[in-house]
């Protein structure tokens, strides 16, 4: 009952950044240029909920957001479901407590999902590639991701530990007996 | 404990105040900056007024301020009048904005009467920073395929890339994976457009540009006729900076798209 509870908020969730990101970011933006609240949701999916609820709420908001607007469904689906799965990596070597910690796998896995989202549309749809624009976007968005975490994190981490609390089993440390 | 939750707190705060400032800064204009000069003005204005009257009084000018009776029931009469003024010009406004989105609609069918055509709306935008694609409410339901140019009333908007019932996606000419075929409306030079990433986002990249070809800044480019998508003659913008590069079949030019994408609003799409 509970977990599905935490779906439906997830969804809710997913519901709420895309309407940010469609409407408010529009003209809410730094030199024209967007955050992407979706990497955080998932890398704070994957961090918390674990590596299945990574990858799966990863590749169903990637589905949606192709459905909705993207020219190939596949690749958004493809790359957030990665963001799942590496941040489900991250919680096993990093500590989460830790605000600097947080904000640094956010660097981390931007940087990461839109270098892989614009190599793979650059192959499927032969972009002339434009790298230095590229990265100046990226540093802004990065910039953006970075700032609206820090302002959500104490949101974030409520968030999170309600979601540990219900996709994760309780592991018995072995180590400490 | 209480220390470290207050300076969170004091973190949060601070880091909205920059956000927010990095924002306005960033899409400021400086031909805006009045703002400042109202700020300004906001602060000497009690001062200016105050030397103002003084000097009336003493320079024996204050005749006007003796009837205050009189002035308070004159300036409670102008509030009633300004609230009901404010109110009627809200109606209006709303009237006004109809009527530009109507005829907006009838001037775009208007203008392009040689074709066949439905109109739409943008409905929803892209959340990427690195592609152009609009979804409109116009779809197969209405006779909108995939691959028919979308227009707006400035000029080319792209082309359908795939359709739903009630809806379409619209690979803009600003979208990298984007090419269309262009002339030079004086000369007519031909050549190809690309989208690009870079810019405000109505930028696009002229290539494949003829080593004898003469391209002059704010010349009118419109579309070509070839490649089978786009409609011969249909205007995309202004060559705003021509770039000379060593081997002369590298030259390129920026070209100022016509449509103002972050601003669009109603399209046509061109069905036959």
């Amino acid at each position: 009952m509970k977990k599905a509870v935490c779906i439906l908020l997830m969804f809710l969730a997913f519901l709420i950044i895309y309407f940010l990101q469609v409407n408010f970011f529009t003209w809410f933006n730094i030199a024209g240029v967007m955050p992407n609240l979706f990497v955080v949701l998932i890398l704070v999916i994957g961090l918390f909920a674990g590596k299945n609820t990574g990858i799966s709420t990863g590749i169903v908001a990637g589905l949606l957001i192709d459905i909705f607007i993207s020219k190939k469904i596949g690749v958004t689906a493809i790359t957030l479901g990665l963001v799942g799965f590496i941040g489900a990596l991250l919680d096993k070597n990093f500590s989460k407590d830790s605000r600097i910690t947080l904000i640094l796998m956010v660097i981390i896995l931007t940087v990461l999902y839109e270098i892989l989202n614009y190599a793979i549309n650059a192959i499927i749809f032969s972009y002339s590639l434009e790298l230095i624009d590229f990265f100046i976007k990226l540093a802004i968005e990065t910039l953006f991701n970075i700032l609206i975490t820090i302002i959500f994190y104490p949101l974030i981490q409520k968030c999170g530990y309600a979601l540990e609390e219900n996709f994760k089993e309780t592991k018995i440390l072995t180590r400490y007996f | 404990m209480y220390k470290k939750k207050k300076s969170g707190v004091i973190g949060i705060v601070v880091t909205v105040i920059i956000l927010i400032l990095l924002v306005i800064l960033s899409n400021i204009k400086i031909e805006n900056l009045t703002v400042v000069e109202n700020v300004f003005s906001t602060i000497v204005m009690p001062f200016q007024n105050g030397f103002t009257m003084l000097k009336n009084k003493i320079s024996g000018n204050d005749t006007f301020f003796t009837d205050l009776d009189n002035l308070k029931n004159e300036n409670e009469e102008l509030k009633q009048k300004n609230s009901e003024l404010e109110q009627s010009l809200r109606e209006l406004e709303i009237i006004k904005a109809e009527n530009t989105t109507l005829k907006e609609q009838m001037n775009l069918k208007e203008k392009y009467g040689e074709y066949n055509t439905v109109s739409g709306y943008v409905i929803n935008r892209d959340i990427s920073n690195y592609t152009g694609m609009v979804v409109i409410n116009v779809g197969s339901d209405d006779g909108v395929q995939p691959n028919m140019t979308v227009i707006a009333d400035k000029g080319l908007v792209g082309n359908v890339v795939s359709v739903t019932a009630n809806t379409a996606k619209v690979q803009t000419i600003v979208d990298p994976a984007s090419s269309v075929s262009c002339i030079i409306s004086t000369s007519k030079d031909a050549f190809i457009t690309k989208g690009s990433i870079n810019g405000s986002g109505r930028e696009i990249r002229a290539t494949y540009i003829p080593t004898d070809a003469v391209l002059v800044q704010d010349t009118s480019v419109e579309t070509s006729g070839l490649g089978g998508i786009y409609p011969k003659g249909i205007h995309v913008g202004t060559i705003k900076e021509v770039v000379n590069t060593k081997n002369p079949t590298d030259k390129y030019a920026t070209i100022e798209t016509a449509v103002d994408f972050s601003k669009l609003d109603t399209v046509l799409v061109i069905l036959n």
